[in-house]
C-alpha cells in the first residue's frame, strides 16, 4: 500500500516538475525577429487556415471575438502573443 | 416729417434687435439644455450597457444530411445484398450549441450538449484556466489529447467529407480528468504539449474498451500526452506524437492488471500553392491491450484468449482554388484513404479499408454543402469458433450534407 502511496507521489511529482520545466523553459526562449514582427493579420491567415477557414472578422462582436479566441488558444495551442494579435486584428 | 420719424425708427429696431437677441439666446440656452440632458441619458445607457468582465456566448454546430447506401455481405461464396437510405443520415446528424461563459481573462467554462445518433449527450463540460503564458489548466469533462483529429478537426463545419474516418475518433476519449497544456516559440518554430490525467478507460468482456466513465473501475489514473512541433516560421508543417498509458481492468477481477497503451502520430500541412490551397491531413493509431482470458460467448465455462492489437489510419488531402472567379474559389475537392484493423480472432476482428471522395461548396467560411462518396471493404478476421461473421463486407454510400457554425 505504502509503495503504491509513493509510486502515485512520484508520478505527480514527476508531472508537476515537467509542467514546470516546460514552462519556464517556454518563457526563456527567445522569438527570432521574424515571428515577432508579424502582425496579427498574418498570424490570423497562418493559425486558423491550419485546422479552418479563416474566419470574418465581421462574424462576431469585439467581446465574442475575446471569448472565441480563449476557445481557441485551447484548441490550436496558440501562444498568448498569436491569441492577442489575432483577437486585436478581428475587432478593429 | 420723415427726418423727424427717423429716429424714433431706429429706436424701434434697436429694441427689436435687442429682443430677438435675447430671445435666441434664451432659445439656445434650452436647446443646451436638452442635448446635455440627452448627452446625460446616453453615457448613462452606455454604463449600464457596459461589457464587465464576464462574458456568455452560444457557438457550437450543427450537421444534417442524407445518405444512401448498398451494403453487400458475402460468406462462403453467397452474397447477400441490402440497400438503405436515411433522411437525415442518422449516423451524421449532429446539433450541438456550445456555450461559453469567459470570466474574465484567465477563466473560460466550456459546454456542448450534442443531440445526434446516441440520443442527448454531452461532447465536454469543463473549465479552463489561463494560468501563465504557455500554461492553460483544464478540469472536468473533455476530449483527450491523443492525436489531432478529434480535437480539432471532427466538427462537420471543419471536416472536408461526410464522414470521420473509422477508428481514429473512437480510440480518442473524451474523459474526466485534470489537463495541462500550452504553446511556445522557439526561436522561429514552435512547440505545443498537452498533457491529461483521467480515469481512463475500461475493458469490456469482449476486449474492446469504453471511455468516458464518471466512475473509474480501477485507482490507477490514465496518463495522455501530445507534444507537437511545428518546424516552419509559417505554421504550415505540424508534426504531432502522442501516447496514452494506463491500467483498463476492473479492481479486483482476474483482468485487474490489464494494460492500454497507445501511441498516435499525426501531420498537417497546409499552404497555398498558387492557385490552390493545399491542406494535408494525417494520423495513425496503435492500440495495445495486455493479453488477457475472456469468456467465451458461445460457452461461458471456457476462455479464450487473443492479441489485442488494433490499428487505425488515415491520409487525406484537399484542393481549395484561390484568386479566381468567385463560384469556383467556394468549390474544395477532398480525398482520403482509411485504415481500420481490429485484433484478429476476436469476436469483432476486421482489417477494413475505405476510399473516401468528396466535394464541397463553402456558402461562407463557416457554412458548407458536401457531397461524398465512400467505398468501405471490411475482410473480417474473426474467430469462426466464437460465432462472429467471418466474411466479407462491401458498402458504398452517397452522402448529401450541410453543415453550419452556430
Amino acid at each position: 500500500m505504502k509503495r503504491f502511496q509513493l509510486q502515485k507521489i512520484q508520478t505527480l511529482t514527476a508531472i508537476l516538475s515537467f509542467i514546470t520545466v516546460a514552462v519556464l523553459f517556454m518563457n526563456s526562449c527567445k522569438v527570432s525577429q521574424k515571428v515577432a514582427a508579424k502582425s496579427g493579420a498574418q498570424l490570423w491567415t497562418e493559425n486558423c487556415q491550419r485546422c479552418h477557414n479563416t474566419p470574418s472578422p465581421s462574424t462576431f462582436s469585439p467581446e465574442q471575438w475575446e471569448t472565441i479566441g480563449l476557445h481557441m488558444q485551447t484548441r490550436a495551442l496558440l501562444t498568448n502573443t498569436e491569441r492577442d494579435k489575432i483577437i486585436e486584428f478581428l475587432k478593429q | 416729417m420723415r427726418k423727424q420719424n427717423f429716429i424714433p425708427n431706429i429706436f424701434v429696431c434697436l429694441v427689436w434687435f435687442f429682443l430677438f437677441q435675447y430671445k435666441a439666446n434664451a432659445q439656445q440656452t434650452v436647446v443646451d439644455s436638452a442635448l446635455l440632458d440627452r448627452v446625460a441619458a446616453l453615457e448613462k445607457q452606455a454604463a449600464e450597457k457596459r461589457s464587465g468582465e464576464d462574458h456568455f456566448m452560444v457557438a457550437g454546430l450543427a450537421t444534417i444530411g442524407f445518405a444512401s447506401y448498398k451494403t453487400t455481405n458475402t460468406l462462403n461464396n453467397v452474397a447477400t445484398i441490402s440497400k438503405g437510405n436515411s433522411f437525415p443520415d442518422a449516423n451524421h446528424f449532429e446539433f450541438s450549441p456550445m456555450l461559453l461563459w469567459r470570466h474574465g481573462k484567465n477563466f473560460l467554462l466550456e459546454f456542448e450538449p450534442s443531440f445526434n445518433n446516441n440520443g442527448l449527450s454531452v461532447n465536454w463540460a469543463d473549465v479552463s484556466w489561463f494560468a501563465a503564458p504557455g500554461l492553460i489548466v483544464r478540469a472536468g469533462y473533455f476530449v483527450l489529447p491523443f492525436g489531432s483529429y478529434a480535437k480539432r478537426l471532427a466538427a462537420g463545419w471543419i471536416n472536408k467529407l461526410a464522414t470521420d474516418p473509422m477508428g481514429i475518433a473512437g480510440m480518442t476519449p473524451t474523459d474526466y480528468g485534470v489537463e495541462a497544456e500550452g504553446g511556445f516559440q522557439l526561436g522561429s518554430m514552435k512547440m505545443n504539449y498537452d498533457v491529461a490525467l483521467s480515469n481512463g478507460n475500461q475493458l469490456q468482456t469482449d476486449g474492446t474498451l469504453t471511455s468516458g466513465n464518471i466512475t473509474d473501475n480501477n485507482k490507477n489514473k490514465t496518463i495522455t500526452a501530445r507534444l507537437g512541433l511545428l518546424p516552419f516560421s509559417n505554421s504550415s508543417l505540424e508534426i504531432g506524437v502522442s501516447g496514452m498509458f494506463g491500467k483498463v481492468g476492473d479492481q479486483g477481477s482476474v483482468t485487474q492488471h490489464a494494460k492500454g497503451n497507445s501511441y498516435a502520430f499525426d501531420l498537417s500541412y497546409v499552404k497555398h500553392f498558387n492557385p490552390v490551397l493545399l491542406n494535408v491531413k494525417a494520423q495513425y493509431n496503435i492500440q495495445d491491450i495486455s493479453d488477457v482470458d475472456y469468456v467465451s460467448p458461445v460457452d461461458t465455462t471456457q476462455t479464450y484468449t487473443f492479441n489485442n492489437h488494433t490499428t487505425a489510419s488515415f491520409a487525406q488531402c484537399s484542393v481549395r482554388p484561390v484568386n479566381v472567379s468567385s463560384f469556383v474559389k467556394n468549390l474544395e475537392l477532398a480525398g482520403r484513404y482509411t485504415t481500420y484493423n481490429t485484433p484478429g480472432n476476436s469476436t469483432f476482428g476486421s482489417d477494413q479499408h475505405s476510399v473516401t471522395v468528396g466535394l464541397s461548396y463553402w456558402l461562407n467560411w463557416r457554412t458548407v454543402f458536401k457531397v461524398t462518396y465512400e467505398s468501405y471493404t471490411g475482410n473480417s478476421t474473426a474467430s469462426k469458433t466464437l460465432g462472429a461473421f467471418t466474411g466479407k463486407t462491401v458498402t458504398n454510400t452517397l452522402f448529401v450534407q450541410f453543415s453550419i457554425q452556430l
